[in-house]
């Protein structure tokens, strides 16, 4: 906990600070040189990959081993992958979370370099996460009920998380415009072998 | 008094029966419907427009005797066996192609669900009750008999088809939940006092020049978040060359003035800053994010 | 067959998952091609044959110039927000455009991008954005 935030604090003084730019580092003179997590020319093996074939840099399935910092996965395919979270990867389960909040059971989408012994070493980690195109239903305190193809999915308005975007206008807290019988867009946090989501971010055309 | 009720059973059956007809036959976007429903699975492509419309004649025509005098046993009959067949087919279609749209009652693409087999059950009740029990009499004349009675049964069943038809669910049940909303809506507590989600701060980031410069290093998703007075700090894994560094954004918290967001990259391991942005700032104040007493501005 | 010129275009990018996935994604199948994935670099189209068409309907918001492309059609997508790319092929059939007509989404210096026209898999989405944006705009070329 100390070492968080000793680490807040170092940040905060590089952003705040006015710090001194070390090397050749004006403004402009980096070009990104690649993609989020995608085409690195130096780390990417595969520069030129089918993509008909599975991503190697991509790992998705549910989480059924865990041991430390390292996820066993098995996918919808069937294969077993390892990933390795560091203190570099960020983990995503509704919100910013940590590898410690983790389960068995979670389903998770992982991105990062495959290693020569065939685990992953994750840059980013998305437990449970989905984007749905959902029909809504009724809504209820704290809850909205919405219909996905034909199936019923309850969705749970979490306080101090959940936003809701108009068109594009900035994302705000207040789920009042959302309208029964409009469909919208829904990226939230699966509640593992249930119809249920905790909602993170709503889209909707207002 | 049995067969005053079985009597106004046709008008049910007979009237559901001729609007599925009449959805098959003149519908806009039948011919589209039909290629993506179950039956168009079992007739095949080619002939499932011609099926689906063969079935909607079928219908109509079935729909057509049953409201129309006189009342035949023989309808009856044929109603019960064409309700028999709609829950045949609902079963196949729910187990071969679940997704797929009904196609029974409205072009609206509507899967089969447990709302489809009541109704379908209701229906097969209706037209086996008037098959066993009717007689010569008309739904009409059942009604002129016995008003209070047979009308009441009539309005019940007309009341519960229609509970039972997921199609027809926008024109009654989704404007009644519209009007609660209206009077008291459950999720008003949203409206303020939850401060300024993450989630708000990222979209903000993700439309700041600094972003637009920077966006290209970053490899991981939000690392870590904290709040530092008015600004939140979002922290991510970046890559500058070989190097794994950190990259810093400082967002605007209680404002959204994307244009605002400072960046930094920094080597934690030296504790060297690599590279930095800091916007000009201008008098602006951006759109409120808060609300305290009233709307956003 | 493409019978007209195709020039790059904006719109809306989401993601979908497909493959039999975890979640609410358990029963989707393969897609309208019957190769989709989501670990693999792969994209809907909303007009991928007639009947695809018919479903997503972007022609309702005024998009009426979209190519008909079969199934593994490669597409290169990049966002506007960064100008990441990825290369993907077509395997099933989406978004559905005609819900979400006019729907905008912009980066800084008003680079945007209305409707939604393409759905990535999350491998393909996850190379040019984080999964928790859910949609962006992006620049789509063949």
């Amino acid at each position: 906990m100390s070492d968080n935030l000793d680490r807040r604090r170092f940040l905060n003084a590089a952003v705040f600070g006015g710090a001194t730019v070390v090397g050749a580092s004006a403004l402009g003179s980096f070009a990104p040189q690649a993609a989020f997590a995608g085409l690195r020319p130096d780390a990417d093996p595969h520069p030129e990959l089918d993509p008909s074939l599975p991503d190697p840099n991509f790992a998705e399935g549910r989480i059924t081993g865990i041991d430390g910092a390292m996820l066993l996965v098995t996918g919808s395919d069937k294969a077993r992958h390892r990933i390795y979270a560091t203190s570099g990867t960020s983990v995503w389960k509704l919100r910013p979370a940590t590898v410690d909040e983790a389960r068995i059971g979670d389903g998770l989408y992982a991105r990062g370099v495959l290693l020569g012994d065939g685990a992953l070493a994750a840059d980013a980690v998305w437990l449970n996460i989905v984007n749905l195109t959902l029909y809504i239903t009724s809504v209820g305190r704290d809850v909205i009920h919405f219909d996905h193809h034909g199936e019923r999915v309850v969705g749970h308005v979490v306080p101090g998380t959940t936003v809701a975007v108009y068109n594009g206008t900035p994302a705000v807290t207040d789920l009042t415009p959302l309208k029964v019988g409009t469909h919208v867009q829904v990226i939230g946090a699966w509640r593992p072998d249930t119809n249920e989501v905790d909602l993170a971010t709503v889209y909707a055309v207002a | 008094m049995i067969e005053s009720f079985a009597a106004v059973q046709p008008a049910v059956v007979g009237a559901v029966l001729a609007w599925a007809g009449g959805v098959k036959l003149f519908g806009s976007g039948a011919a589209a419907l039909a290629r993506r429903t179950a039956l168009g699975r079992l007739a095949g492509p080619h002939r499932a427009v011609p099926v689906y419309r063969t079935v909607g004649s079928v219908e109509l025509g079935a729909g057509a005797v049953l409201v129309l005098p006189p009342a035949l046993a023989a309808e009856a009959v044929l109603a019960t066996v064409l309700c028999a067949g709609l829950l045949g087919y609902l079963g196949y279609a729910r187990l071969v192609a679940p997704d797929s749209p009904c196609g029974c009652l409205s072009e609206r693409p509507t899967p089969v669900r447990w709302r489809g087999f009541a109704r379908a059950t209701v229906l097969l009740a209706a037209s086996g009750t008037a098959a066993w029990f009717g007689g010569h009499l008309t739904w009409a004349d059942a009604l002129v008999g016995r008003p209070m009675a047979a009308g009441t049964l009539l309005l019940a069943e007309v009341v519960l088809v229609l509970a039972l038809s997921p199609e027809l669910d926008a024109h009654w049940l989704l404007p009644l939940r519209r009007l609660r909303l209206r009077w008291r809506h459950p999720l008003a507590g949203t409206a303020s006092g939850n401060g300024v989600p993450v989630a708000a701060s990222v979209q903000q980031l993700l439309r700041s020049p600094a972003y637009r410069i920077a966006g290209g290093w970053l490899r991981s998703d939000v690392l870590d978040s904290w709040d530092e007075d008015e600004w939140r700090v979002l922290s991510y894994s970046a890559r500058h060359g070989e190097a794994p560094v950190t990259a810093v954004f400082a967002v605007p918290r209680l404002r959204f003035r994307p244009a605002d967001v400072r960046a930094v990259l920094v080597d934690e391991h030296t504790g060297d800053v690599l590279w930095q942005y800091t916007p000009q700032r201008s008098p602006h104040r951006g759109t409120a994010l808060v609300r305290v007493d009233g709307p956003s501005a | 067959m493409a019978s007209e010129i195709d020039t790059p275009f904006y719109g809306e990018s989401t993601w979908f998952c497909c493959g039999n996935a975890w979640g609410p994604c358990g029963g989707t199948g393969h897609g309208a091609c019957g190769t989709c994935n989501s670990g693999s670099l792969q994209c809907a189209w909303p007009n991928l044959s007639d009947a695809c068409f018919s479903i997503t309907r972007p022609d309702r918001c005024g998009r009426t110039g979209l190519l008909r492309w079969g199934c593994g059609h490669t597409f290169q997508i990049t966002s506007r927000c960064n100008s990441a790319t990825v290369s993907v092929r077509i395997a099933d059939c989406g978004p559905q455009t005609d819900l979400f007509c006019g729907e905008q989404d912009c980066c800084s210096n008003g680079l945007c991008a209305r409707d939604r026209l393409m759905d990535l898999t999350p491998a393909a989405f996850s190379r040019i954005a984080s999964l928790s944006a859910g949609k962006i705009p992006v620049r789509v070329a063949s």
